[in-house]
């Protein structure tokens, strides 16, 4: 006998638009805070622990924002909006200060992706201006590291994720693109190590766990597609998931490498375990579409949350699948 | 009896002996005249003077001789005798004398002789004659017709009863103490052997160019097989039969003579005997020979009795039976004319009406053989009465309200299309593939297994085997590549997502695009005049919900929905249609009961519905009442609470919770009585309203109208119908309205209790029995003192003459309960009295 459906721990409303973009920030000591963009070009801090939007900030002109994240710790908040820009904001002791902002010069929905490299460096890789051109550039000098154009047409870049192998080359990056094909770009190299058609529709969004070597993408189709690396950097293909509703705006793997989520634009949830893909819960609150979907990085596992920002302009928070495993 | 010619010694002899034996005898003398009397049986030859004298001994003294020694079996020399001397002497005169007097005196012994050793010696004395073969000698001394003994009608009839009926004789003087060769399990096979003896005998004597007689073996197997012991002594004498007549023509010959000379009387019993337990058509051929032509009362059976008349046997008797009239070129229009006879039988439009079911199925299965068994020739000159057949037939079934007939009919009438082959076309119905139509479908392609059959007589087939074994092997094999698979797909990944359980996920259900309604009024809107599938749908769906939710609301439009539900059509093929519009149905007549039961009870009698409308009804409001009778779930009903919260603050009690309900799972609870709550007593919905269900219906019933005549041929609605009311009933127990709906129902069934449809005599009986449930018993004397027991009349002559089974075994339960609450009421009035 299977546990009735679940339903949400809480709601965050107020805002009035969409929630594009969710980021979690609940380090040990600190506030745990929930960031999130929202269509109208807010960013919000939500403070996880009254449930209140902490503090508000509007920084894109107006323009949507589609993309949150934080760096070194929880001070600096890069965001990224339809604006064409990308900003860094002074969050310590209370401020909200712009310090900083550069131009993507790309008028798509990819999302940018960042990754620390070291203390103070950062890569971060965004799509560039043609429309196959992907950019990355060392955040803190802004220089240009390189620009990756592929030979033949794809299309638009639709999404990135940038990684660093454990075997110790340079960062992989891998993109999803207009016309359904992933790409494997090797940074140093300039490089494409690997191709392969995945979808029929453009990829809508991708997700990688490096431990694993696996990654999963979706498209508009009712398919979730999940692929492999093996040895030689090659990108297979592996399992395939159904979805009773076509559309997928985002996936996220949980910290743990243990549950993964999408977003749906059938107003729903999905939970899957992420060894095997197997639906493991269907998640029903909102009343449209679901735009983004985030695991918390809480330190204790019994306090982790999911939550799910959709268009109805609310995000939900969930607690599920939180149980320690018994030892005894 | 004896001749004047005859020399008078022989007659001197016996009368001295027989002084030397009285009881008084001294034992020397007595041995004396046993050994005189013996030596006339021996069978050494000598001169002719003593053959002449054995002769006259056999035939003139032998039986006196007998019965004198069985008269003095108490006489002291006897008992005087050593075993030797008594097996010799005394036993001899018995087994080696003319067998046929002998089994007369035994019997005639066996029931005047009182217990005792004396009885018990000539039981062994008879056993030993039965299992001695003296039966075949018996057998072939009446099949020689110079030599045989002395005949006479009478002596033939006495001894052929005593022949047939020696277990019985012996089991009512033995009682208990009965030989074990003497029990009919082990009598009749062996005598089915002696007679085959003598059938060997016969032939072989025939083939020396003796001539015989085989009318008394013949008498023997008529009367065994008439007194029914046919199964017991054909099992034995079929296979041997078979066998034989295979190589060798005299057998054939012997046989055929063997059931011609079986006495009309029992030809029946003998042919229904040997078609049973013949293994194929080929065999009996070789048995029966042309029997069939020549004899009227055979052809009688085999054409007529066992394919028309009756209908237990299996369709391996049914195979045979028309495989042996096709076998032969001489018995083809024998076939022919089954056929036809099959034919009017199947297409008889009353015989489909008051027949049984399985004699339809059994005449089906007949027609399905014989016409699969006819060549295209044939076939063609058939061909019109076939087609005449099967276009009646089939309408006659497909008017049937039974499944079972329907789905015959069918069957049948795409066989014989296919089989007829009419300009290529076919007919092709659609019904539900069960055994019996796989089965009469494969009647019509003739068998090659029957005719493999009778070469084998071990009953073993080879071929059938090796065809059954393949498959299951792949079976087993597909069973274990499973289970290896199985077996593999755990290992490859050990630490899989099988910590996680997954939630329930049924709701995760495709996204429409429009909403469904919110309010009953909005619902009502799509349902009249929606254009959009998917709107009409989503409203088909919240439909009962919405009703069930909000009655008042419900109230104001539930008559003007009901009328939309119920002109309703499927005209988008929404899933689950009928059981959506039911339930929204169902939920207006609970919501608001006395409205809607109106307007629905009198559209059931209104012009323009058609026939399943007016069935919906029916059933619309049966379910209704049902649920009304029912306690109602809604006042006691616990709000269910889903317990999600993650606050650390409760995990403490959501561990107790945990382990409470481990230890809940754990436990094993010896008694549940005290666990559980008693009920809430809650009022009957259904009583109060009971009369609106049910009184509207029983008007108007008998006024017929353009489009719907329910006591002429809409009999289905007429069964719903009765049905549906004796439903009512049955659920109106203990209300008050009870009584008055009891007289109500038996005055309306009256007219119709011998309906010909068994749909509606079935419900009749229903009807009638959920009557007698509900009445209170009181009432039962009081009010139906005059119809109880015409009805109880007619209910026994249901149980017993109906044709219908089921009818049969209502009318008897229903029976059982009027008994029973008569009985209760008789008593009761006792105790009533004592009381005031």
């Amino acid at each position: 006998m299977s546990r009735p459906a679940p339903s949400p721990v809480y709601t965050l409303r107020g805002a009035s638009g969409a929630f594009n973009a969710l980021h979690f920030s609940c380090h040990e000591g600190d506030t745990p805070l929930l960031f999130s963009g929202s269509g109208k070009g807010v960013i919000h801090l939500w403070n996880l622990n009254n449930r209140r939007a902490e503090r508000i900030i509007e920084g894109h002109s107006g323009s949507s924002v589609i993309w949150v994240n934080t760096l070194h710790s929880a001070d600096t908040l890069i965001s990224q909006g339809r604006d064409m820009r990308v900003c860094l904001w002074n969050l310590s002791q209370g401020r909200s200060e712009l310090m900083d902002s550069l131009s993507t010069e790309s008028v798509g929905f990819c999302q940018c992706s960042l990754l620390e490299t070291g203390e103070k460096t950062c890569l971060l890789a965004f799509a560039g201006q043609q429309t196959e051109e992907l950019k990355i550039i060392e955040l803190s000098s802004k220089a240009l590291l390189c620009s990756l154009i592929p030979d033949s047409k794809l299309g638009m870049v639709m999404c990135v994720k940038l990684w660093q192998p454990q075997s110790g080359r340079g960062p992989l990056l891998l993109a999803g693109y207009e016309d359904g094909s992933l790409l494997l770009w090797d940074i140093t190299q300039r490089s494409i190590l690997s191709k392969t058609k995945v979808h029929l529709e453009p990829v809508m969004c991708l997700t990688f766990d490096p431990e694993s070597l696996r990654g999963i993408s979706a498209s508009s189709e009712n398919k979730l597609f999940s692929w492999i690396l093996d040895g030689q950097n090659n990108l297979l293909l592996r399992d395939c998931v159904t979805l009773t509703n076509p559309g997928v705006s985002q996936l996220s793997i949980r910290g743990d490498g243990k549950l993964l989520a999408s977003a749906g634009w059938d107003h729903r949830v999905r939970v899957f375990g992420w060894k095997k893909l197997r639906p493991l819960a269907v998640l029903q609150y909102h009343r449209d579409m679901v735009l983004s979907v985030a695991f918390s990085d809480h330190k204790d596992p019994r306090q982790r949350l999911l939550a799910a920002g959709s268009k109805d302009q609310r995000i939900s928070l969930w607690s599920i699948y939180n149980e320690v495993p018994d030892t005894g | 009896m004896e001749s004047p010619t005859l020399p008078p010694d022989v007659r001197l002899e016996v009368s001295q002996c027989f002084q030397s034996l009285t009881l008084s005898a001294p034992k020397q003398d007595a041995i004396r005249a046993l050994q005189v009397l013996r030596s006339y049986l021996d069978e050494t030859p000598e001169n002719v003077n003593a053959s002449v004298q054995k002769a006259e001994f056999r035939r003139s003294h032998f039986t006196r001789v007998l019965q004198f020694l069985v008269k003095n079996i108490q006489a002291d020399w006897f008992h005087g005798l050593t075993a030797a001397q008594r097996s010799e002497l005394w036993d001899g005169l018995f087994l080696w004398g003319p067998p046929e007097q002998t089994l007369l005196v035994l019997m005639e012994g066996i029931s005047e002789l009182r217990p005792g050793s004396n009885l018990d010696h000539l039981v062994s004395i008879t056993e030993k004659f039965v299992q001695s073969g003296r039966l075949a000698a018996l057998l072939w001394s009446y099949c020689l017709t110079t030599t045989g003994p002395v005949d006479s009608p009478q002596l033939r009839e006495a001894l052929l009863a005593r022949i047939v009926a020696l277990p019985d004789i012996t089991a009512n003087k033995l009682q208990h103490n009965n030989k074990p060769a003497f029990l009919p399990q082990q009598y009749y096979p062996l005598l089915a052997k002696e007679m085959l003896t003598a059938l060997d005998r016969t032939c072989r004597a025939l083939k020396d160019g003796t001539s015989c007689s085989l009318t008394f073996v013949a008498q023997t197997l008529g009367k065994l097989c008439a007194q029914g012991h046919g199964g017991l002594l054909l099992a034995v004498m079929t296979p041997k039969m078979s066998a034989c007549t295979r190589t060798d023509m005299v057998w054939q010959r012997v046989c055929w003579k063997l059931l011609e000379n079986v006495p009309q009387r029992w030809m029946e019993s003998v042919l229904v005997g040997l078609v049973q337990a013949v293994h194929g058509p080929g065999a009996l051929g070789r048995i029966m020979g042309n029997l069939v032509l020549k004899n009227k009362t055979a052809q009688f059976v085999i054409t007529h009795k066992l394919l028309l008349l009756q209908y237990k046997y299996e369709t391996r008797t049914l195979r045979v039976v028309l495989d042996y009239l096709a076998a032969d070129k001489d018995r083809r229009p024998l076939l022919i004319q089954v056929l036809r006879c099959l034919c009017q039988a199947w297409a008889n439009p009353s015989a489909v009406k008051h027949t049984p079911l399985e004699q339809q199925l059994y005449v089906s299965k007949a027609l399905l053989l014989a016409v699969g068994l006819l060549e295209d020739a044939e076939l063609q000159e058939l061909r019109s009465e076939l087609l005449q057949c099967m276009l009646g037939g089939m309408q006659s079934h497909l008017d049937s309200n039974v499944l079972r007939i329907r789905h015959m009919g069918m069957v049948v009438g795409e066989c014989l299309s296919s089989r007829m082959n009419i300009n290529g076309t076919k007919l092709k119905f659609e019904y539900e593939q069960d055994e019996e139509t796989r089965d009469l479908v494969s009647l019509l392609t003739p068998s090659k297994m029957s005719e493999s059959e009778p070469e084998c007589d071990d009953g073993v087939s080879p071929p059938e085997e090796s065809r059954e074994n393949p498959p299951v092997c792949n079976g087993s094999s597909q069973n274990e590549r499973e289970m290896a698979s199985s077996k593999k797909e755990p290992g490859s990944d050990l630490d899989s997502d099988d910590e996680f359980t997954p939630y329930d996920m049924s709701g995760d259900q495709e996204l429409k695009k429009a909403s469904p309604p919110r309010y009953l009024r909005d619902c009502l809107e799509n349902l009249i005049s929606s254009e959009d599938p998917e709107c009409v749908e989503l409203s088909l769906r919240v439909a009962e919900g919405l009703v069930r939710k909000n009655v008042f609301a419900t109230k104001e439009i539930s008559v003007q929905l009901s009328k939309v539900l119920l002109h309703m059509e499927d005209k988008y093929s929404i899933n689950g249609f009928r059981g959506l519009r039911q339930a929204a149905m169902v939920a207006l007549v609970v919501s608001d009961a006395i409205p809607v039961t109106e307007f629905l009870n009198t559209e059931f009698y209104s012009l323009n519905y058609s026939l399943c409308q007016r069935l919906d009804i029916l059933e619309v409001l049966a379910v209704a009442a049902q649920e009304l009778s029912k306690p109602n779930p809604g006042n006691a009903n616990p709000i269910v609470t889903t317990d999600q919260s993650p606050s650390s603050a409760e995990d403490t009690a959501t561990c107790r919770q945990v382990v409470e309900k481990r230890i809940q799972a754990k436990t094993k609870r010896i008694s549940q009585g005290a666990s559980q709550p008693p009920a809430k007593a809650t009022a009957n919905r259904y009583a109060p309203v009971a009369g609106y269900f049910f009184f509207p219906l029983l008007r108007n019933y008998d006024k017929p109208q353009v489009t719907f005549d329910l006591l002429g041929s809409d009999h289905l609605v007429l069964g719903r119908l009765i049905h549906t009311l004796g439903i009512f009933m049955h659920l109106a127990v203990n209300a008050p309205v009870a009584a008055q709906m009891g007289r109500a129902l038996l005055d309306f069934v009256w007219v119709v209790r011998y309906h010909a449809d068994q749909i509606v005599r079935r419900s009749v009986v229903f009807a009638v029995c959920s009557v007698f449930m509900s009445m209170p018993t009181s009432n039962l004397l009081v009010d139906l003192a005059d119809q109880i027991f015409e009805t109880r009349s007619w209910l026994a002559d249901v149980a017993e003459d109906d044709v219908d089974a089921d009818c049969r075994s209502l009318a008897m339960q229903s029976l059982v309960l009027l008994d029973k609450s008569l009985k209760k009421q008789l008593q009761s009035p006792q105790a009533l009295s004592i009381e005031s």
